[in-house]
């Protein structure tokens, strides 16, 4: 095993070793439970940036990436299933992301959780689902990933509920549980008919013979394959990726995922697991690019959960509920990007989005820490003078996801939208605009209730707002830094920055299958006018956000935000109610599912047990009335024998006489 | 009429009926004998009736006759030994009052 | 005087004659035996069915044979009957209900029966049959007994049947005697169907 392979494989073990330990002696630890994971972590992220070094960087991998299996996991004669690993520059962009953010997470947490009693199981979770988040961008084959995937889903089950005694995070627990089974069931189906199709599991080349991504595109080429077929698998594949990184019909479960510790939420639900969806279909990028009419439903899946979630994020009075709306919208962003052929946007999106969700997710944390575990928004104001590091760093966020230059979130937000301008898919641009207006104005109704203007904060309270600990404030300067710098870093200049270096080989059959060729970028062609609507249209949304909710007398227009709602109070109310989706839910699969239940049950006992019951009670009865032929007397078996004897000679008589 | 075969044997018949009607229908015990008896005779008639009108069983008919009534005096003996003993312990005569081996 | 040849105006002859007061007696004495209320007429009229009976056989030619049945039936079992009656006399006597309820079932299935047999009887072709009944020898009967082997044998079996009968008969219908004193009480039917019963009844 070469360096390289060691170096993977204890990328790997690192986490899970952490999560043993803490699980085994953690709870002796007390105060000191972090001591097992958080260095596991930090280690973690040293090799994690000497892998992706050596991969984008030093090109120390070649074209193809390093490819190699640990061991042969499954051998079931035809069927084998080894772990087989793979890191190119894919995996190296999701290796940052899950890394740095895992890291600064984990450190955060120490301050976070300190006086919280269960802090021992929390860092064995929190390692836990490093470790499944590791082996799903690691993973080189469909049954490793769906593995993780599932694991994935197991970590945020123990996560969301971590605080089990709460029955709302129980059941938002078991709801992102069951939502995420939905979609893990068509992505189930899809890999069984990759199974079924091409017979291998893996997604390259290998000893065993070529991968999945090879040979179907060839299948379909050479007609072994109907277009449907392919079409229909990369639904079902993308189906997961729906219920993963909650996109609509499966976004109701991210919501009520706030119920975990703001730590959680931001690793978790902002910044890793629900990017697994979108890192699985640009993994899958040579199954989507020969289907097209997938490609366009992914597009419209994503745009749509964009301004829907947009849309209901004007109405919450929950921070991490904005936050997590706000996540919804990005992660549509994303998915849109992937559907309209832009794969390295939406690559990139997903890393800047990491980082400045990332960020506003801790700083949504230190805030809260700040008011004594008070999330709703109404009931905070005039906190930046109170919490400045917080204040500054979640501001840096806000200007960062509303897609302001020249900070990360304009560029790789600029990218989607431009691309899908130029790829033909006109209505995503003007929806994905309309969103990014959105996007500003409900981030600075956020910035404005929860920093500026009056404070509304509980009396008692209110003396006791203090800034958080070191070891909470400095993962939000580092991801201040990072959001502000990262887009210049790696995606200057427009579509020719490093990261598009990286991820062109990649992407590039796929690109070419889709037909899409571009000129070169023109700043002063078609490019400059899209860069400036798209800065446009977030500075828009950020005016209006300080304007009525911000920094300059909002007390005075408070009543015209009065008379807005008032106008479009259908609207309001629809946002308020998350457009019913969860009452849909509720009535089609509780209610309904529950009469189909009972009426399933009432046939079971009835008429099942009712025939069993039925037959025994027969049998019963019937032995009970013969029975009493048995009279004891004599005489009585006399005249039977009479009457026998006299129907038989009858008989007889008839028979022979015929 | 003392000539014909079907004679006898249509009074056999209806001497075995009597006796089947007594056997079945009667309460005492030794009225159920009684009957018992009358069957036997019934068919020791119809025995004698055939030896009457047919040469070669002619003195076959009458030794089976004799034999007949042997056994029908034995089995009298025996059975109403029986009806006396029982008679002892259930202190009644009636039969439907004999049912204990019921269900 | 002689009697005429036959029966003036009927033409009948006489054993027709003879024949039906005979079976007329006869059928009437057993219906009287299976319907009496009172037993002990029962068992009169049962002897005079076997009187009956006897008469036909001499009608029948089987003289011995009627012979037979005035000795053992009227003569011994009778007899045997009408003791058996007085020894299982009970106080409610001739108010008792006579039959059973299953007696129509019980007539019907003795009518199907009669009918049945009626009806078989007079639609056989008896083979080998004469239209001219036979009368018997005595010495010819005598014979077959003691030569035909069969005969000899059934004889003897009947002779151990009869013997074995007067001995069940005898142990089956004793009266149980009292114990020595100091002696276990011996082991008796009425002890063994019901001990409780059989000590509270001595």
């Amino acid at each position: 095993m070469t360096i390289d392979e060691l170096l993977v494989s204890l990328l790997l073990a690192l986490p899970l070793a952490g999560f043993g330990l803490t699980a085994l002696v953690g709870r002796r630890l007390g105060r000191r439970a972090w001591l097992i994971a958080v260095p596991a972590i930090v280690l973690a992220w040293a090799i994690g940036m000497f892998i992706v070094y050596q991969s984008v960087f030093a090109h120390a991998y070649g074209e193809e990436g390093l490819r190699f299996t640990l061991y042969e996991w499954i051998p079931a004669g035809d069927f084998v299933v080894s772990a087989n690993f793979l890191v190119d520059s894919l995996t190296a962009v999701l290796l940052i992301v899950v890394t740095t953010v895992g890291m600064l997470v984990h450190v955060y947490s120490i301050g976070y959780m300190a006086h919280d009693p269960g802090r021992w199981r929390f860092f064995a979770y929190l390692n836990l689902f490093m470790f499944s988040m590791l082996l799903l961008v690691l993973a080189a084959n469909f049954v490793l990933l769906f593995a993780a995937w599932e694991l994935v889903g197991l970590s945020s089950y123990l996560l969301i509920g971590f605080w089990y005694n709460r029955r709302s995070a129980a059941l938002a627990a078991k709801k992102a549980f069951l939502v995420n089974r939905v979609g893990d069931f068509g992505f189930a189906l899809g890999v069984a008919a990759i199974w079924t199709t091409v017979g291998t599991l893996n997604f390259f080349t290998t000893e065993a013979g070529p991968g999945v991504f090879e040979l179907l595109p060839e299948a379909l080429h050479a007609g072994a394959i109907e277009p449907w077929m392919m079409t229909g698998i990369a639904l079902l594949l993308f189906a997961g990726a729906v219920g993963k990184s909650a996109q609509f019909p499966l976004h109701v479960w991210l919501p009520d995922a706030m119920e975990g510790p703001t730590p959680v939420s931001a690793l978790i639900h902002a910044a890793t697991m629900v990017n697994a969806g979108v890192y699985f279909v640009a993994r899958a990028n040579p199954i989507f690019a020969e289907a097209p009419q997938a490609m366009v439903l992914v597009a419209a899946v994503g745009i749509f959960t964009a301004i829907l979630a947009a849309s209901i994020a004007f109405s919450q009075r929950d921070i991490k509920r904005v936050l997590a709306y706000s996540t919804l919208s990005q992660l549509g962003y994303m998915f849109a990007g992937l559907g309209v052929g832009a794969f390295t946007a939406a690559i990139f999106h997903l890393m800047t989005h990491g980082f400045f969700k990332g960020l506003l997710f801790l700083g949504s944390g230190s805030v809260i820490h700040a008011v004594h575990d008070e999330q709703d928004m109404n009931r905070m104001g005039g906190l930046w003078r109170r919490i400045p590091i917080t204040h500054w760093t979640m501001l840096i966020g806000s200007i960062a996801i509303a897609g302001i230059p020249p900070l990360a979130g304009f560029f790789s937000k600029d990218e989607i939208l431009g691309s899908s301008f130029k790829n033909g898919f006109v209505w995503v641009w003007a929806i994905g605009v309309v969103v990014a207006v959105m996007t500003g104005l409900y981030m600075f109704r956020l910035m404005g209730k929860t920093f500026y203007g009056d404070s509304h904060v509980d009396k008692e309270v209110e003396p006791k707002i203090h800034e958080s600990p070191p070891s909470m404030t400095l993962p939000l300067i580092v991801l201040a830094i990072a959001s502000a710098v990262l887009g210049l870093l790696v995606g200057f200049p427009p579509e020719s920055g490093l990261i598009h270096s990286w991820l062109e080989p990649t992407f590039h059959h796929a690109t070419e299958t889709l037909g899409i060729h571009h000129e070169a970028f023109q700043l002063f062609g078609i490019d400059g006018y899209l860069l400036v609507i798209g800065a446009a249209a977030g500075a828009v949304g950020v005016a209006l956000g300080m304007w009525y909710f911000g920094l300059f007398g909002a007390r005075e227009r408070r009543p015209a935000v009065e008379r807005w709602t008032q106008r479009l109070h259908p609207l309001y109310v629809a946002s308020l109610n998350k457009w019913w989706f969860d009452d849909l839910n509720d009535l089609i699969f509780v209610r309904f599912g529950g009469w189909v239940a009972r009426a399933m049950w009432w046939f079971d006992v009835n008429v099942v047990d009712g025939t069993v019951n039925g037959i025994a009670a027969l049998t019963q009865s019937t032995g009970r009335g013969i029975r009493q032929i048995q009279t004891g007397r004599v005489q009585n078996y006399a005249l039977g024998i009479a009457a026998g004897l006299l129907v038989m000679a009858v008989a007889y008589l008839f028979v022979v006489g015929r | 009429m003392s000539q014909s075969l079907e004679a006898y044997l249509v009074l056999s018949a209806l001497l075995f009926a009597i006796g089947t009607f007594g056997f079945l229908a009667r309460r005492n015990a030794i009225a159920m004998l009684m009957s018992i008896e009358l069957m036997l005779n019934a068919v020791n008639l119809a025995a004698i009736a055939f030896g009457a009108f047919t040469p070669q069983l002619q003195t076959h008919a009458a030794l089976i006759a004799l034999l007949v009534m042997a056994v029908a005096a034995a089995e009298a003996t025996v059975g109403l030994a029986i009806v006396i003993a029982i008679y002892r312990n259930r202190r009644t005569p009636l039969v439907d009052e004999y049912a204990s081996m019921r269900e | 005087m002689a009697l005429p040849p036959t029966i003036p105006f009927l033409n009948w002859p006489w054993d027709d004659l003879l024949f039906l007061i005979l079976a007329g007696l006869m059928l009437a004495a057993a219906v009287f035996v299976v319907i009496g209320r009172d037993i002990v007429r029962s068992g009169i009229s049962m002897m005079f069915a076997f009187a009956a009976l006897a008469g036909i056989y001499v009608l029948a030619g089987a003289v011995i044979v009627a012979a037979a049945q005035v000795l053992i039936y009227i003569g011994a079992i009778s007899v045997l009957i009408l003791f058996a009656i007085m020894l299982t006399q009970t106080k409610s006597g001739p108010a008792q209900l006579v039959f059973h309820r299953q007696a129509w079932a019980g007539a019907l299935a003795a009518v199907g029966l009669g009918l049945l047999l009626i009806v078989s009887f007079i639609n056989t072709q008896w083979p080998l049959r004469v239209e001219q009944r036979l009368w018997s020898a005595t010495d010819e009967v005598a014979l077959l007994l003691f030569n035909d082997s069969l005969y000899v044998f059934a004889l003897q079996v009947v002779a151990v049947l009869l013997t074995a009968a007067v001995i069940g008969a005898v142990f089956l219908a004793k009266r149980e005697e009292a114990p020595d004193p100091g002696e276990p009480a011996p082991v008796t039917l009425q002890r063994l169907r019901r001990p409780a019963d059989a000590s509270a009844a001595d």
